[in-house]
């Protein structure tokens, strides 16, 4: 009997697609999506702190560079991306601990409004210093 | 015919180091972020204030837990996400190997670079 | 009198045949405004296309063999309200379950969805008939004699009340279903729970949390909590996951914590570990 089956790479990219789909898969992919962009960040990152071993001079030129309004916008989509990704986090944590299964909705509700409110009170203070 | 879903498997732990990282890291992500970022001046440490900052212990210390916490953390989502293509056992052992071993160089190279500054 | 309204609904239905790419057609058929949307898949096999081929029976949500998508949704089409799912113009898009392999049109091939149903000891194997035993007593118990009676305790191990239709639905909606081939899933995992409850000795009660504890067990589950929503009879398959994942974590600690009392460290499930919630399928 031949049946149809699509290829497994097809198959892999399906988690991306959140089309039709209700709030639980929204966050799981929301967390995917945060967490790989969070490990690029991370080796970006530990790349950069390499200029803390070529010296004062190369690391100081990188600080005054970081603190252009462009790079301090990425600095906001990153704590966006951190809090997005460690309150949901929390979330799949306690509930794959079988506790609030039944109010997963409504917990990531509630933690994705506390993180944009973080959002919003860290973003008045990086901008405004 | 066998029933291929009959077999115990062995048992696995990586999602419970997961979580295990995961909410380490809200913790330590909370107070590197705060360190670094809020109760520097300016919201960045300069060359001097990065050696002076690391060279406190107690920082160090929490620094390096950090570092390992956050590349364990990062390593296990990326084999989850690679173990979501379906590759075959053999091909999957080999990814954890690799990510393992990924693992281990970031954590040395991290600590190579603190060596580096607060000598 | 009721008075009722025809429509003509257009469906664009999944059409495969073996050797052929697939496509999608689009029938239109006269139905009533009350018609689910089996009743229109049935109006299409009986005026449109003969070859269209697609499981029914019971048309009450009983048996399981409908299951599909509409417009990319798993539903169970006999309990699906044509009306509740066009919204007056666009055709509704019918397509096999995810996660299967496709036979024809609408038909997939769920033999591993039996498979796992097997390997949690979900089926039922009647050795001798009838399965229900028939005194009085049993039968009041069932409820179809009209005085209060308790059930006693060893009729339940012949009740199989259990809220699951086995229609594979939650298997479809599941991301992790998409790539693990070996996953347990859903619905093999609410399965291995709800015979866990049943287990009465301890080597069986080892053996289901053994299947539940490997890597294509319960830990596989990336909470998108998709099967628990999909579901068209509450089973919550996700709160039988976490429920299972409760219990193995508590095992692991009291052994963990033997071990560090200098025990030898084995990994033993016919310890007990303490109460499991009892009581109901989901909801």
């Amino acid at each position: 009997m031949a049946t149809l089956n699509y290829p497994k790479i097809r198959r892999a990219g399906r988690w991306f697609d959140v089309r039709r789909r209700r709030l639980g898969m929204w966050a799981y992919t929301l967390n995917r999506i945060t967490g790989i962009g969070l490990v690029v960040y991370l080796y970006l990152h530990l790349g950069v702190l390499s200029l803390l071993a070529r010296g004062q001079s190369s690391w100081d030129s990188f600080v005054s560079l970081a603190r252009s309004p462009f790079y301090l916008g990425l600095d906001v989509v990153l704590l966006a991306g951190i809090l997005i990704h460690g309150l949901n986090g929390l979330r799949i944590a306690l509930t794959g601990f079988d506790v609030g299964v039944r109010a997963q909705k409504a917990l990531f509700g509630i933690l994705m409004l506390a993180a944009a409110v973080a959002l919003i009170a860290a973003a008045l203070k990086i901008f405004g210093d | 015919m066998e029933n291929p879903f009959a077999e115990e498997p062995k048992a696995t732990s990586a999602w419970l180091w997961q979580v295990f990282t995961g909410v380490g890291l809200v913790i330590l992500l909370g107070l590197h972020f705060m360190a670094n970022h809020f109760i520097a001046k300016g919201g960045l440490r300069d060359f001097a204030d990065v050696v002076a900052y690391l060279r406190n212990p107690i920082v160090l210390v929490l620094e390096l837990l950090f570092l390992v916490f956050v590349t364990t953390h990062a390593l296990l989502g990326v084999r989850a996400v690679l173990l979501d293509f379906g590759f075959s056992e053999s091909i999957e052992k080999r990814l954890s190997r690799a990510l393992t071993v990924v693992g281990v160089l970031t954590i040395g190279y991290g600590l190579w670079l603190t060596w580096n500054i607060i000598r | 009198m009721i008075s009722m309204k025809m429509l003509e609904i257009p469906l664009q239905i999944f059409r495969y045949r073996e050797g052929e790419p697939p496509h999608y057609d689009i029938f239109t058929v006269q139905v009533a405004d009350t018609a689910h949307v089996i009743d229109a898949m049935d109006a299409v096999w009986a005026t449109r296309d003969r070859s269209f081929t697609f499981r029914r029976a019971c048309h009450h949500s009983s048996c399981g063999s409908c299951s599909l998508r509409i417009n990319g949704v798993e539903k169970l089409p006999c309990i699906t309200r044509v009306m509740d799912v066009w919204d007056g113009h666009a055709p509704v898009r019918l397509d096999p379950l995810r996660n299967f392999p496709v036979v024809s049109d609408l038909v997939v091939d769920v033999s591993a969805f039996f498979q796992r149903m097997s390997a949690a000891g979900m089926t039922i194997t009647r050795s001798a008939e009838p399965s229900l035993p028939l005194s009085v007593d049993d039968l009041a118990a069932t409820g179809v004699l009209s005085r209060p009676v308790e059930v006693p305790e060893s009729l339940s191990r012949f009740n199989r009340f259990e809220n699951c239709i086995e229609c594979a639905i939650c298997m479809s909606a599941c991301p992790t279903m998409a790539t693990d081939e070996k996953f347990l899933g859903p619905a093999g995992l609410a399965a291995i729970y709800r015979a866990r409850q049943k287990a009465d000795n301890p080597s069986d009660v080892a053996h289901l949390l053994g299947l539940a504890d490997g890597e294509h067990g319960v830990w596989r589950c990336h909470s998108a909590f998709e099967c628990t929503a999909a579901c068209p009879q509450a089973v919550d398959p996700a709160g039988k996951i976490m429920a299972l994942r409760r219990e193995l974590i508590a095992r692991r600690f009291k052994v963990a914590a033997r071990a560090a009392a200098v025990v030898p460290r084995t990994r033993n499930y016919s310890a007990p570990a303490g109460p499991t919630k009892h009581g109901g399928n989901g909801a």
